[in-house]
């Protein structure tokens, strides 16, 4: 009898001992995944604001629907000593992208305008700075080596992070072209513009910067991205009927001079994107600028801090030799450096090529290294260190 | 030490791992967890927890779908609404069964085509017309295959098709001009496979059948079975009619709605929160497999087995590609579900755009071939589903070889669509 009652325990106690360990190991998991996800999501960044930087403004300025949102970034002036146009640059419509926002961090840093204006956008989708891609395994952020010390930034998504806006519907109709999208695509910035008042949070956010651009009498719009090397349309610029000159001048002075670069139409039939919307609801004229990231390849290798940032793969190398790919690959990849130097000068020579197309209107800026600068001496070198920057001058992006 | 020797040993291990689990009895879901540990610990990783609970909830609104869907129908089927459909078109079609069985293929097509999951279109229609089907003297296994063939198809289907949809994103191609391409295969292979496995010229032996069938409880009425779908359709059709008027609520709220609607209206006293429990219960292995693939990708993705897949498949011999494509997409699908979208269709499609082929009309006739992989281990996410749904409980290899024949004719269908899609461009109306 006694060894009966003791089995029957022992075979009551087993379940109830396996769901416990499997609830502990649970916890566990939620406990450290949970510190992960938090801090990802709290990560700050720091930016050194550059002498050039007039006023730091935020979204909500313009459009009030996205106040106390986690996407009513900051906008960083820069008034030039003598005036000229306005040029907006955005980083991190897509924060999957590192190189877009780096390179608008070394505007935001580093510039002084002689002539015009640049507003300077870091963070454009804010709320997807602080997600990473479900399947995608990515790293949660990257550090940049800088003189004194290290740099941390939020690595990201394409898409809003759903804990901000879901759930999604079950296919995304753009407004107002009434095209059909994927429906993940109703999270995507490049996909939302030009945005609606009482949209989504990502429609507002689109709606907020047409506000700051239409307000602003912006002239020229870049918005800075990345993509992966199977993709069409790469080391390129893509321009809004209203940007083809200017464009064709960039790309033909850049090839001429530094790097190969292309130029494209932005499609008519294709909606939601910057080129294409802002063109068409604003007086300004929309560029997109497209450097290479391997890491954002179907056939990269390991998922890694260091792919993301040396851009160095065997297997996306692999696809490049059998023809596969849009752009060049070998064994040195596609650092960060290489990629925002691309970004950085690019942008320096469309306000070159602008002022000599606009002579009234013209934008001349200094202090941002060029792609020779950046590759030589690393971005790191012009990131600044907070620690050492005069009172105020610190902003927390 | 090269990235493909690397990525080569983690996968070995992975798939050693698998093996292990399944000679230990392990389920397969657990199996999928374990191969995912071992390709993290092999892979230099530890055990990431970030990335286990981020691959974990990869799939959560197909989840979230899976559950409130099945939900309406438990509903429905406890308040004897499906008795009483099933019973009706029984009454009023049995005399043409050429007509019954075209009839039963658009309500098959219907629910997977406007979701984009197959797995909706089981739980919402599949158990019905299962019933219909065997009233007609159609084995058990022979329903199971064209339940989940049909519904594959629907999930294809337009205007929602989540493979079409994921690649074309992937590419940064307007999902535009897939409509044809798509529609036109789904139609044509779903009535070549309920006519090849259905077909025959015996006659519906009405009362039998009817004596057979459960009977509807008193009360009930073709308005209270239709309502709690008008609510659905409603819903859909009003997010799709005035979609920036009304807020996004997603499909399982949706469906929530409609299993409220049918609970509500049901003439029997219904236990909701018991039927709430069943179907959890009732749904717990798919979401085990659901999550635990999401893990597997994961962690695939984290160390380069993703990546040794994707560039092994699209740096084969084009010829090959091409006759490969028949067992390379359903077996990526049966592996990765809709992760094989991102994964293989992204640089397939990439591969045929630059030999100059249509990458519409091509990755239609992909999306064609991707569901027959959900029938397929480790996964079989919807075959196991159909088999439980229709209640057929005899050996799952039986139920493939009765998905076999139709399955070629719409391997042949997808792959010519690819190989000609230059030719078929009309298609898109582009």
């Amino acid at each position: 009898m006694m060894a009966d009652r003791n089995d029957s325990d022992v075979g009551s106690r087993l379940p109830l001992v396996r769901k416990l360990v499997l609830s502990s190991l649970g916890v566990l998991l939620l406990a450290t995944s949970g510190v992960s996800f938090y801090r990802h999501r709290h990560l700050e960044e720091t930016v050194v604001l550059s002498p050039g930087v007039t006023e730091v403004k935020r979204l909500s300025d313009y459009f009030d629907g996205v106040r106390g949102t986690i996407n009513d970034c900051n906008l960083y002036f820069l008034e030039g000593q003598e005036p000229g146009a306005t040029m907006l640059v955005m980083g991190g419509t897509h924060p999957e992208e590192p190189g877009g926002r780096l390179a608008a961090w070394l505007f935001a840093e580093n510039a002084v305008m002689e002539q015009g204006r640049l507003i300077v956008v870091l963070s454009a989708n804010r709320s997807a700075t602080t997600v990473t891609r479900l399947g995608g395994a990515y790293p949660t952020d990257f550090v940049i080596p800088t003189d004194w010390g290290e740099q941390a930034f939020r690595m990201g998504d394409r898409w809003s992070n759903p804990l901000d806006q879901w759930p999604d519907p079950e296919v995304y109709i753009h407004d107002p072209s009434g095209q059909n999208l994927a429906y993940v695509d109703i999270r995507n910035l490049n996909r939302a513009w030009p945005g609606r008042p009482n949209g989504t949070l990502t429609e507002r956010t689109t709606y907020a910067l047409m506000e700051l651009i239409r307000r602003e009498r912006v002239d020229i719009v870049i918005d800075l991205h990345e993509a992966e090397l199977q993709y069409p349309v790469i080391s390129t610029i893509v321009a809004h009927d209203r940007g083809e000159e200017l464009a064709a001048f960039v790309s033909m002075m850049l090839s001429d001079e530094e790097f190969n670069i292309g130029m494209e139409y932005s499609p008519k039939n294709l909606h939601g994107l910057s080129h294409r919307e802002v063109g068409d609801y604003s007086d300004a004229v929309p560029l997109e600028f497209e450097a290479p990231e391997p890491f954002l390849d179907a056939t990269r290798g390991r998922t890694t801090r260091e792919q993301l940032l040396t851009g160095q793969d065997e297997f996306v190398m692999k696809a490049g030799e059998h023809g596969l790919l849009f752009e060049r690959i070998d064994e040195h990849g596609w650092p960060i450096d290489v990629r925002v130097g691309r970004h950085t000068s690019a942008v320096l020579q469309t306000m070159e090529s602008w002022t000599i197309l606009n002579p009234d209107r013209p934008l001349s800026c200094r202090g941002v290294p060029r792609y020779a600068e950046v590759i030589e001496q690393g971005l790191g070198h012009w990131l600044h260190d907070p620690s050492q920057a005069p009172p105020g001058r610190v902003v927390i992006e | 030490m090269s990235m493909f020797t690397y990525a080569g040993i983690v996968l070995g291990v992975m798939v050693a791992v698998y093996i292990a689990a399944k000679f230990l009895r392990l389920s397969t879901e657990l199996g999928m967890l374990a191969a995912a540990l071992g390709g993290g610990l092999v892979g230099g990783f530890g055990l990431p927890a970030r990335h286990i609970a981020e691959g974990a909830m990869t799939y959560l609104d197909i989840i979230l779908i899976f559950i409130t869907a099945t939900l309406f129908m438990n509903i429905l089927k406890e308040s004897g609404g499906i008795a009483f459909v099933v019973r009706g078109i029984l009454v009023r079609f049995h005399r043409s069964r050429a007509l019954l069985m075209v009839l039963l293929t658009v309500l098959l097509l219907l629910p997977g085509a406007l979701t984009g999951a197959g797995s909706v279109t089981v739980l919402i229609t599949g158990g019905m017309v299962a019933i219909v089907l065997e009233t007609m003297g159609i084995s058990k296994v022979r329903t199971a295959a064209i339940v989940f063939i049909v519904a594959g198809l629907s999930a294809a289907a337009p205007p929602v098709s989540l493979w079409a949809m994921m690649t074309a994103a992937g590419v940064n191609m307007p999902y535009i001009g897939f409509f044809l391409p798509l529609l036109v295969p789904c139609v044509v292979a779903s009535l070549i496979a309920i006519f090849l496995l259905g077909w025959s010229r015996e006659q519906i032996d009405l009362e039998t059948a009817l004596k057979e069938l459960p009977r509807a409880p008193e009360g009930m009425s073709w308005l209270k079975v239709i309502l709690p779908f008008v609510v659905f359709v409603l819903l859909v059709a009003i997010g799709r009619r005035w979609p920036h008027s009304t807020p996004v609520i997603g499909l399982p709220l949706m469906f929530l709605c409609a299993a409220g609607t049918s609970f509500v209206l049901s003439p029997l006293r219904l236990e909701f929160l018991q039927i709430s429990r069943e179907t959890i219960a009732q749904l717990l292995p798919l979401i085990g497999t659901l999550t635990c693939v999401g893990v597997l990708v994961q962690i695939m993705t984290l160390t380069g087995v993703r990546g040794l897949l994707a560039v092994t498949a699209v740096t084969l011999p084009v010829t090959l590609v091409f006759a490969t494509l028949f067992f390379v997409l359903p077996v990526s699908e049966a592996v990765l579900m809709w992760g094989a979208a991102p994964v293989l269709g992204v640089p397939l499609v990439l591969l045929f755009n630059t030999m100059g082929l249509n990458p519409i009309v091509a990755l239609a006739g992909m999306s064609v071939i991707w569901p027959l992989g959900d029938s397929l281990p480790p996964t079989a996410i919807i075959g196991r589903l159909t088999v439980e749904v229709v209640g057929y409980r005899d050996s799952y290899g039986r139920f493939l070889k009765s998905c076999a024949l139709p399955a070629v004719v719409i391997m042949i269908i997808g792959t010519l669509m690819v190989v000609f899609s230059s030719r078929l461009s009309f298609l898109t109306g582009l």
